[in-house]
């Protein structure tokens, strides 16, 4: 490890406040909020915005291309394969993303963080049993894992949340692990313990918090990896059921038209590219924000 | 260890990929009836209790024996043998485009670090991340296959073949790569022998590639190596979008029609692989990096 | 930097590979593609039409149907006699050559049928040579089969799952060694097949004249298996494949518009239904009650449905079966598309809130959607279910599926015997369990009088449609893409006979 560079001297400021300006300084942060803000606005305001349904199919009206395309005003996006409004459905999506990716993330977290805790914490053999456990998950190939478990069980939305929160703790692990180990070498732990302050307290109080930064990057990054790798599993025929208006069952249903209606495929893939990209530099910046001396 | 985790592989396969399906019933096809999956599941072996089954999967595996594959009626590690080559370019194809792309990147931007070409490098490698490759393919195919026609949409017939489907699975690899090119160059550049070096007089370009390039690729060289084991096991979009005809495109087969044998073996194998190049990774890492080596 | 340069080494090998091989009526091959794979050429082990197709250009039958007149014809029997209801007698070909140059004899057909017809030998599909009792030679160009039953349908077995073998060659290499070099008399040999991914064949120049089927016309068939259709139209258009089946009515109607290829659609066998539980095995309730069965079925808008996804040609049915097949009498009770009447049935039989109903289905998952829309708009919640084939078929067997949207092959035999007899025979998975219904049926497979069987799969089919057990669907046609070189004529068993093709 290198030694940490010299911040910049700015004594008079908080922490706290320091972070919040160099937030505020970050482009990228910036843009990712306002974008991933618009999203989760969509996503809970769905039923105010989406002009119809987005289950309504109308069999009349399939396949209508979007006003870009020549298409009418009545649909802006077009309409898919079943006649349902594009416009709607991709509203109602992001809602479905969003979900599969936190509580996907939310569900390896929970146990990321608690596996990478105890063996930075207690090391020993807590430690090497966890890195057993990290180095079988790392070893078996996620996508098979995940299809044939899905194959198994049904496509549900539930289902399919469970097996990649079960699947994608993995960097959690990993890098709340060596955090932990780090922050249990400072000194105040040490003096926490001597004070005979409780396991549980030091763990929850002192551990946790410090960690929390790098928690929040890997929250990011896992949850742009959920729904990627949901839009996969969509692709293969293993992922949500329909009518669920998920943005990767999107593309799989508009697949199908592919090299003749390419825009049923370009619009639910443009939006789950932008979630996810606004993910990913929300994570970047948060990190860069948190740890600048860290930054690369 | 390696082997307790390919222990541990072997049974969770064996138990996941049990429950995905009543091997009979697939088999016996579609005018089937009730007593002819009996038959079946009687003649494969399938009302066995499960850890009877598990062991009598393992001393054969051991042996190379993955048994018969009831679908194709082949031996399953022949099968497997004659997917995996296509498997195996793809994934050296592939993590040598990522090496090609991502390394060239994360030196330049790591010689102006914050400059335009940084910027413009993360933001590519952030982008790059966000496409979902399956649909990264479709958009190649739509371009290069369909409207301009330069390459084929799928098949590996020759080396064209292979060039759509190397970029789909090496450029979700390359921002890796190219982030840690980028921080162990930064790093080395701010070294002190870099420094010293410097003062001596050496040639800016000597000392980029002679001296900074050399340490900043160790650790990517061992990142290079587990990216492969997981490229293999992540090529199965990517072999199914090109129909490649790979170890991949075989397992997602083998699971749509619960081809028992082979889908126990291709995890298995895959495992192995993924295990197999992490030890690589750790022993190309002791060879390459002169602080380790002693 | 060394495993690098390594790595880029491995690299420049894979670069170095043979360039493409370019098909096409210039080098007087055609190229097919599949969208599923030859699971294995020995076709007694495999259940799949890819497996059909193949072995229908590369063996033999006895006998087969003419796919215009419908009449039976001879191919490598002469000629077929009736001797009584279990005797069927054959006369064979004289000077009939295998590919590897041995003569086909009555050895060959005496081993052929009573190897894979020995339950012990453990074919795909045991009910298709189920029938056989045995098999004798009576001179060396004429044998007899025996039945354990009477079976009106046997010649349509004959023709569809017993392809001959040559005893000598087969005996010597196996199944699997058979499975790698199939040897058949068809008009095509197998020159190659790569397991999973395709097959090659080559016109065989010393074909019998006289069989119902034609020298093929083509000297090279490759068949490569894309699973994406989209793939398939990419690597059409790029001109690298010149035929493709079974493509869906969206993509179709897409290349038609586009023009300069020949797009056709021909009836097959297959045929849609909605099955409801109404004996109660899975125990799901309310489908015991005709009222709501009645209700799904005047919920439904077959027509709408078949409008959207499939060919005009698509015909409605009335009963499930296949209009084209042998006794599917399709003048029966049918309950019109009156989503009002079904709210006021469901309401009479106490679901006036509705009720949910998980809804299974393994293809055209569009279709199946949109029966779900239809449902809902009376107050039916049926929840989808898509599952591959044999994720479905063991929730079948399970007793796990109350609704479902299923379709039906009948391995191409066009007989009710291979289609409405096999839904309603008493077994498990009998969704009705009406001892009259299981009765009929089973008097129609095994009477040999035509008249007499039409009028008990009559009389079934009109127990079936008055109680409302299931709703019928629609009759599925194939289209087929073709270059503009290529001429071929489909025809509705599916057989996709590869050596009808010609370069126009």
């Amino acid at each position: 490890m290198t030694p940490p560079m010299v911040s910049p001297p700015a004594p008079v400021l908080s922490p706290r406040r320091q972070m919040l300006r160099r937030a505020l300084r970050h482009r990228g942060l910036i843009f990712s909020s306002i974008v991933l803000g618009l999203i989760v606005l969509i996503a809970v305001f769905a039923p105010l915005l989406a002009p119809y349904d987005p289950y309504k199919q109308s069999l009349i009206a399939r396949m209508k291309p979007p006003v870009y395309l020549g298409g009418t005003w009545k649909y802006p996006l077009g309409t898919d394969a079943l006649g349902r409004d594009m416009l709607s459905r991709l509203i109602y999506g992001a809602r479905v993303s969003l979900m599969i990716g936190l509580v996907s993330a939310g569900l390896s977290a929970v146990i990321g963080t608690v596996m990478g805790i105890s063996a930075g914490y207690f090391g020993g053999r807590v430690d090497r049993f966890v890195q057993y456990l990290i180095n079988v998950r790392l070893a078996m190939p996620v996508i098979l894992v995940a299809l044939a478990t899905v194959s198994l069980l049904g496509g549900s939305m539930f289902i399919i949340m469970i097996v990649m929160g079960l699947l994608l703790w993995d960097r959690f692990a990993v890098v709340l692990r060596s955090a932990t180990m780090q922050v249990r070498a400072m000194e105040y732990i040490e003096a926490a313990e001597m004070l005979g302050a409780r396991q549980s307290r030091i763990l929850w109080k002192e551990i946790l918090p410090n960690v929390s930064s790098h928690l929040i990057v890997i929250f990011t990054l896992e949850m742009a990896h959920a729904i990627i790798l949901e839009a996969g599993l969509s692709f293969l025929g293993l992922g949500v059921q329909p009518p669920t208006p998920s943005w990767g069952l999107m593309i799989s249903e508009g697949k199908e038209m592919l090299l003749f209606d390419s825009w049923l495929i370009m619009i639910p893939g443009i939006a789950l590219f932008l979630l996810v990209f606004s993910i990913n530099m929300f994570g970047d910046g948060i990190r860069d924000v948190t740890a600048p001396e860290g930054r690369n | 260890m390696a082997a307790l985790v390919a222990l541990t592989v072997s049974i969770i396969s064996f138990a996941l990929i049990y429950m995905a399906g009543d091997p009979a019933v697939a088999l016996a096809g579609e005018n089937a009836t009730p007593d002819v999956v009996a038959q079946i599941r009687a003649q494969y072996g399938y009302d066995r209790p499960l850890p009877v089954q598990y062991l009598d999967w393992l001393a054969h595996a051991l042996r190379g024996d993955f048994g018969t594959s009831p679908y194709f009626r082949l031996p399953v590690s022949e099968l497997i043998a004659d997917r995996l080559e296509v498997t195996m370019i793809l994934g050296v194809l592939g993590i040598s485009f990522a090496l090609l792309v991502g390394v060239p990147m994360g030196v330049l931007a790591a010689m102006r670090p914050n400059s335009l070409i940084d910027r413009a490098a993360l933001f590519i490698a952030v982008v790059g991340q966000a496409i979902p490759s399956f649909w990264f393919g479709l958009i190649l195919i739509v371009l290069f296959a369909v409207n301009l026609g330069w390459l084929p949409a799928s098949g590996a017939d020759s080396w064209k073949g292979f060039v759509l489907p190397t970029i789909v699975l090496g450029y979700y690899a390359t921002p890796a790569i190219m982030r840690l090119t980028r921080a162990g160059m930064i790093e080395v550049l701010g070294s002190d022998y870099i420094r010293t070096a410097r003062a001596k007089g050496v040639k800016p370009r000597k000392i980029l590639f002679k001296h900074a390039l050399r340490n900043a690729v160790i650790p990517v060289v061992s990142l290079a190596a587990v990216q492969m084991g997981f490229m293999l096991g992540g090529s199965i979009v990517t072999e199914s979008v090109f129909a490649l005809h790979g170890a991949g495109y075989l397992a997602w087969q083998s699971i749509s029609r619960n081809d028992l044998p082979t889908m126990q073996a291709l995890i298995l194998i895959f495992s192995l692989f993924y295990i197999f190049f992490t030890f690589l990774a750790d022993v190309l890492n002791a060879w390459l990096d002169p602080r380790l080596r002693k | 930097m060394k495993p690098i340069t390594r790595l880029l080494g491995c690299a420049a090998i894979a670069l170095a590979m043979p360039g493409a091989v370019f098909a096409g009526k210039a080098d007087d091959t055609v190229t097919v593609a599949f969208t599923r794979e030859l699971d294995n050429a020995d076709t007694y082990f495999s259940s799949a039409r890819e497996s059909t197709v193949f072995g229908y250009s590369v063996f033999d039958p006895l006998v087969e149907r003419d796919p215009k007149t419908g009449e039976w014809v001879g191919n490598l029997a002469e000629s077929f006699t009736w001797v009584d209801d279990l005797t069927l007698e054959f006369v064979l070909r004289q000077g009939v050559k295998f590919h590897n140059g041995d003569d086909f004899t009555a050895d060959d057909v005496v081993y052929t049928y009573s190897h894979f017809s020995d339950p012990a030998t453990g074919v795909a599909m045991p009910n298709t040579v189920a029938w056989i009792a045995g098999v004798e030679k009576l001179d060396p160009y004429k044998v007899r089969v025996k039945l354990k039953a009477p079976f009106p349908a046997a010649l349509d077995y004959v023709e569809s799952a017993l392809p001959i073998y040559p005893a000598a060659y087969y005996q010597k290499v196996g199944s699997a060694g058979f499975a790698q070099k199939p040897v058949g008399t068809g008009p095509y040999a197998v020159g190659s097949i790569d397991p999973g991914r395709g097959f090659t064949l080559k016109a065989f120049d010393g074909y019998h004249a006289g069989s119902s089927k034609s020298k093929a016309a083509i000297g090279t068939v490759v068949v490569r298996s894309i699973p994406d259709v989209n793939t398939q139209i990419a690597e059409l258009f790029s001109g690298s494949l010149d035929f493709m089946w079974n493509v869906p009515e969206d993509q179709a109607q897409k290349i038609k518009a586009k023009g300069g290829y020949t797009v056709t659609s021909a009836p097959t066998v297959r045929f849609g239904y909605i099955s409801m539980d109404v004996s109660g095995r899975t125990g799901f309730e309310p489908f015991k009650d005709q009222r709501v069965r009645e209700a799904v079925y005047h919920a439904i808008d077959r027509a709408a449905i078949r409008d959207a996804f499939f060919a005009p040609e698509a015909v409605l049915t009335n009963s499930v079966c296949n209009p084209m097949q042998f006794g599917c009498d399709q003048n029966v009770k049918t309950y019109d598309y009156d989503p009002e009447k079904s709210k006021a049935l469901l309401k009479e039989a106490g679901y006036e809130k509705g009720f949910e109903v998980p809804f299974f289905a393994y293809r055209d998952r569009q279709s199946a959607e949109a029966m779900i829309q239809m449902l809902a708009e009376v107050g039916i919640t049926a929840n989808m279910n898509y599952l591959k084939y044999a994720a479905l078929a063991e929730k079948v067997l399970k007793s796990e599926v109350p609704m479902s949207f299923m379709t039906w092959g009948s391995g191409s035999i066009l007989d009710v015997s291979a289609s409405t007899s096999k839904f309603f025979d008493g077994s498990a998975i009998d969704d009705v369990k009406n001892p009259d219904l299981t009765a009929l049926l089973k008097t129609g497979d095994t009477t040999t009088d035509p008249a007499k069987r039409k009028e008990a799969y009559s009389k079934a089919l009109n127990i079936i449609a008055d109680g409302a057990y299931w709703v019928p669907l629609w009759a599925y046609t194939a289209n087929y893409v073709m270059s503009p070189d290529l001429d071929f004529a489909p025809t509705p068993d599916e057989y996709v006979r590869f050596f009808e093709m010609n370069w126009k």
